[in-house]
């Protein structure tokens, strides 16, 4: 399974891998994107199986990604992995048809509470 | 014209909160077992912030600020790096931003109606706006002076806002 992860912090697409590794998701092929718009692109042709983004990135944001995504015909699953958590973000993600979102501070049980049944 | 007054962060934002929003993010983010300890400790001569703004009813941001060399140290532990592994200007910027943004996103995600949250910067401070909107807890991090200030935006030196 290839997981895409994006975020415009290395920092954070580092701490999001090592989650994930620590989760037990530690056989996947991770591959990363700097923005939504690398994120766009990189669905295209790398094809991940899952897609965990940042919400709030410049050049194009996580929710503006998932849209254009739907809008062509992807239906790739996505959750965000986003600093904020709130009921409205949570209602508009999953209207745009996000899978989960996950808020910081997270934990690896945060990631299997919303990765179990989605990752084999 | 009558323009009213937004309420202040001190009426949106208790001292707990804060410290609770940094009780989960300390140990998620910066390490296992990590704290950051509400006791003032001095400052140092020499600081570095980073920051995100809260667009909204309420409008301000969100300011770490630290020594650089503190800065530096929560980066290592943030990435987990071991000597001989160094971590670059870029990688510490990138680690305060993203606990400023954390520590930003949660203080939002508290404050009463919707808001938009800004890219993390960092720098110098931005400037303080009226005395009583800021929400400010002076502490330690191993010891190592670390504020975290939820602070007004300072009115606009064009003169488009109400002096206070």
């Amino acid at each position: 399974m290839k997981i895409l992860v994006t975020d415009d912090s290395r920092v954070m697409r580092q701490i999001v891998i090592r989650t994930l590794r620590q989760a037990g998701y530690d056989d996947h092929d991770i591959v990363e994107a700097e923005d939504g718009a690398q994120c766009l692109e990189k669905v295209g042709s790398e094809k991940p199986d899952l897609v965990l983004s940042d919400w709030n990135m410049p050049n194009m944001s996580g929710i503006e990604c998932l849209q254009a995504l739907r809008a062509s015909g992807s239906q790739v699953p996505f959750g965000f992995v986003t600093s904020e958590g709130s009921p409205e973000m949570r209602e508009k993600a999953a209207n745009a048809g996000a899978l989960f979102l996950i808020a910081k501070p997270f934990n690896e049980d945060t990631f299997k509470d919303a990765l179990d049944g989605v990752i084999a | 014209m009558t323009l009213s007054r937004a309420r202040p962060i001190t009426e949106l934002l208790d001292t707990e909160t804060v410290q609770s929003i940094c009780d989960e993010v300390w140990p998620s983010l910066v390490g296992d077992g990590e704290a950051f300890v509400p006791v003032p400790v001095a400052p140092p001569a020499e600081v570095v912030s980073a920051w995100v703004d809260i667009i909204g009813p309420w409008t301000g941001s969100v300011v770490v600020t630290c020594a650089p060399s503190t800065a530096a140290a929560l980066t290592e532990s943030v990435l987990m790096t071991r000597p001989p592994t160094v971590v670059d200007d870029e990688d510490v910027a990138d680690a305060l931003g993203e606990l400023a943004n954390v520590l930003g996103g949660n203080v939002k995600s508290v404050l009463p109606g919707e808001s938009r949250l800004g890219l993390p910067q960092i720098g110098s401070a931005p400037a303080r706006g009226r005395l009583d909107d800021v929400r400010a807890l002076v502490g330690q991090w191993r010891g190592n002076y670390l504020t975290i200030t939820v602070q007004g935006t300072a009115p606009h030196p064009s003169g488009t806002e109400v002096p206070q």
